[in-house]
């Protein structure tokens, strides 16, 4: 990640404009539901290579971006992630250099069809920590739903 | 090779061997999906036991039985009602499984599934070789094995094979299919391990080979086989390329396993392995690369591949050793048999809308939309018996409900006519098949289906003719029993209060080609019919609007293909405006109203209209006291789909 994309993904004023656009999509979630993004180059899930781990290095004390909704509605934060098990957010995304670029230029306009476009191209790997009917009831459907991921196993 | 069928297809109905059993042909029945047949506790049921005597029936020289979980815990049990072999009070009823199959002079073979990444469905977690959450939101969050783990699972196993040789099953199957716990040790994704289990690709294949060992030295004398993907699709994740798909077979070859089973994909990859729009024989490659590079081991295979021709050929070419089959066998229990008598043209095929997954994974029983029977062989309501009272039977409508229904009764010695207003079979479906992206000859094979079907049960098709009260006064008292099975319409009258109604356009009528729409066109309406058709005159060329009244599109859509035409709409450019309605239609184009009651004008030289839906049940009222039954069916009920149609059809057939 450059220096000028790891300012712009700091920039937490930008990342809540565009949070408080969408609000809507976060009203039915519950207080705590928690959402991490964490570019990939700052990681070591790199394509074709082993993992060993998340190990944000590169961002300000190893930390990661944060959604998190509370009574005021999604709110944008930094927390710690250096491991999947210490991660405490149900839903990780990971975008790649190409996918956090394109989701930075977007910030001010429609970064989440943006967002959705990279899952589908694979820019943008996402996990899920949480099991379904936990997400259900934290939510979720609706912005699962506009991220274009299925709240089924695929088996396609 | 005695069937005439037979003799068209030697490759596939000569005789073969697995380790010491000989096998009467070249096909084996594969343990494609659990059925969520039986006891939330691991034990199977009468309606299990049903299933299977269809099962054993098939015709296949191998027949594998679905996959139990083999741990007490319940760690590697993925499906809500899957069966478990986890101790010897489950045996009995294996025990009636491998004797089902061997009366059919069919090899047994019990398959274990320990699901890993995909298990502990009553577990608050799932265990894997490391911690790496799923990328779908339907499991349980990750626990790492430990060695102790690792050697207790293997041990189980063991223990779980030489119950299914007690039971008297011939060999056992381990499967990595789908990302399966075998399969997680396998990849480089989910396998982050530091230890001699996870690392370089020997390290990761470690599990594989102490698992065969394990087993092969505890079953000397029983086949082996083991389910390994030739590709998982899971590239983007840093899952393994298929030369490490290969490399593994090869590991797996090297420990004397009896066969490999080809797979394709896990759960969790972003593309089709087996839906309709894969087309037919599009995987063969990777096993004849299987073949290739385990030349000593049999390999066996079938993803994608339903039809038995493009099997024997395979099978003539050497790509492979066995025909693996399982979904196209859900559809029609006959296949082979059909094969064998060369009376191929009489199959039901397998259509890809994976019906079958998608109520597996909202943890119900399987059904199959082509197949209305199946998981209900166990009631004797579901059999096609000689009727006791042979009735005169008129059938209003040739869709899927009635044309179900007619070949139905035809069997059970009914005399049928079906009056038809148009001049084919196939109602609605005709227009849906013709526009659908994914694999129109899939659609097209249903409606074929029923018109090989009639002639050959002898039920009498009459074209051109508007079922209505003149029409029945003129056949008055000729039939015992009609039925309405006259589907549905969009509902044009819905827009009656709408300036510029009468603009509008039937989405059923630019199906069938009827009507040809503009270049620039509104579809009100993204339930399936207005999908299919947007995604069709999109492809075509025109400038599509999509208005969705609900919050989301495809709400009618089968959930395994909804993801399909999410897809589709978003690579083929088409803008969508969900929660929002039609307002009117002018000269100029649509203009719709969004939630918050915001008008937004739409160009466009044609509208639309695929949705509401309306039943055409009008009849009822007016045949009511013209025939001594009437019943109904299918979307002339309610308004739903093929699926519905042709279960109610063959319900209402079976029974009247």
């Amino acid at each position: 990640m450059s220096p000028q994309s790891l300012e712009r993904f700091s920039d937490l004023p930008a990342w809540q404009a565009m949070l408080d656009r969408h609000q809507p999509l976060f009203e039915e979630m519950l207080p705590g539901s928690r959402i991490g993004i964490l570019p990939r180059s700052a990681t070591s899930l790199l394509p074709g290579r082993r993992l060993a781990g998340l190990a944000a290095m590169d961002l300000p004390e190893g930390r990661m971006l944060s959604w998190e909704a509370k009574e005021e509605g999604m709110r944008v934060g930094v927390r710690s992630c250096l491991r999947f098990e210490e991660a405490q957010v149900d839903l990780l995304l990971v975008p790649d250099d190409a996918a956090l670029e394109a989701i930075l230029a977007s910030l001010g306009g429609d970064a989440l069809a943006v967002m959705k476009k990279m899952i589908r191209q694979g820019n943008m790997l996402f996990f899920v920590m949480k099991a379904k009917h936990e997400l259900q009831e934290a939510g979720y459907e609706d912005f699962l739903d506009s991220l274009g991921l299925a709240f089924l196993g695929a088996c396609r | 090779m005695s069937r005439p069928g037979e003799r068209k297809l030697p490759h596939l109905f000569k005789p073969g061997h697995l380790g010491r059993f000989a096998t009467p042909n070249m096909i084996k029945y594969g343990a494609c999906c659990v059925s969520n047949y039986n006891t939330r506790d691991g034990y199977i049921t009468p309606r299990e036991l049903a299933r299977t005597r269809v099962i054993a029936g098939t015709g296949c020289g191998i027949i594998t039985n679905q996959g139990a979980y083999p741990d007490p815990r319940g760690e590697g049990k993925s499906y809500f009602r899957q069966v478990a072999l986890y101790d010897d009070k489950f045996l009995p009823q294996f025990e009636t499984i491998a004797r089902c199959i061997h009366d059919a002079k069919a090899v047994a073979i019990q398959q274990i599934l320990h699901a890993g990444r995909y298990g502990g469905i009553d577990l608050g977690y799932c265990v894997q070789p490391s911690v790496v959450p799923q990328t779908l939101p339907h499991f349980r969050p990750p626990r790492e094995m430990s060695r102790e783990d690792i050697r207790r699972c293997i041990a189980e196993h063991v223990e779980a094979a030489k119950r299914a040789i007690r039971a008297g099953f011939d060999g056992v199957e381990v499967t990595s299919f789908m990302g399966y716990l075998l399969a997680s040790f396998n990849s480089k994704f989910t396998n982050q391990r530091s230890d001699e289990y996870g690392g370089s690709i020997q390290n990761r294949g470690r599990f594989m080979r102490e698992l065969i060992d394990c087993i092969k030295q505890a079953l000397p004398e029983h086949p082996l086989v083991v389910r390994l993907n030739g590709a998982e699709l899971m590239d983007r994740w840093g899952g393994n390329t298929e030369d490490e798909c290969f490399e593994l077979m090869q590991q797996a070859a090297g420990c004397g396993v009896d066969m490999i089973s080809v797979t394709v994909g896990w759960q969790e990859a972003p593309e089709s392995s087996i839906g309709r729009d894969v087309a037919p024989g599009h995987w063969n490659y990777l096993a004849a690369r299987a073949k290739r590079e385990c030349p000593n081991t049999l390999v066996a295979f079938g993803n994608r591949l339903p039809d038995p021709r493009m099997a024997d050929d395979c099978l003539a070419k050497g790509e492979f050793d066995y025909w693996e089959v399982c979904r196209p066998m859900l559809a029609d229990p006959e296949l082979v048999h059909k094969a064998a008598e060369d009376r191929l043209d009489e199959v039901r095929r397998c259509i890809g809308s994976l019906n079958c997954l998608s109520r597996v994974f909202r943890d119900l029983p399987y059904t199959c939309t082509m197949n209305p029977a199946l998981g209900h062989e166990v009631e004797p309501e579901y059999a096609i018996t000689p009727a006791a009272v042979k009735k005169k039977i008129m059938v209003i409508g040739a869709g899927p409900a009635g044309m179900e229904f007619a070949i139905t009764a035809a069997k059970r010695g009914h005399a049928v006519t079906v009056y038809e207003k148009s001049e084919r079979i196939g109602g609605n479906l005709i227009g849906y098949a013709a526009n659908d992206l994914a694999r129109p000859e899939d659609l097209q094979s249903v409606v074929r289906h029923y018109e090989v079907m009639a002639p050959k049960l002898g039920v009498e098709m009459k074209f051109g003719v508007e079922a209505n009260a003149k029409f029945m006064r003129s056949v008055l008292h000729q039939y015992d029993v009609c039925i309405v099975a006259a589907g549905a319409r969009i509902d044009l009258e819905a827009y009656a209060h709408l300036e510029g109604r009468e603009r509008l356009v039937d989405a059923l009528e630019v199906a069938r080609g009827r009507v040809q729409p503009g270049r620039r066109v509104v579809v009100i309406g993204a339930g399936k019919i207005g999908l299919v058709v947007a995604e069709s005159l999109r492809k075509n060329g025109a400038e599509v609007t999509l208005v969705e009244a609900d919050k989301r599109i495809g709400a009618d859509v089968m959930p395994t293909f909804k993801w399909r035409h999410n897809a589709w709409v978003e690579e083929l450019g088409i803008r969508v405006l969900t929660s929002t309605r039609l307002a009117r239609v002018t000269a100029e184009g649509a203009v719709v109203r969004d939630a918050k009651g915001q008008e937004t004008s739409i160009p466009a030289d044609t509208v639309i209209a695929s949705a509401p839906r309306r039943a055409n049940q009008e009849m009822f009222a007016e045949f009511e006291w013209m025939i001594d039954e009437l019943h109904g069916c299918g979307d002339a009920l309610m308004p739903r789909g093929m699926d519905a149609a042709i279960h109610e059809g063959y319900r209402l057939g079976a029974r009247i």
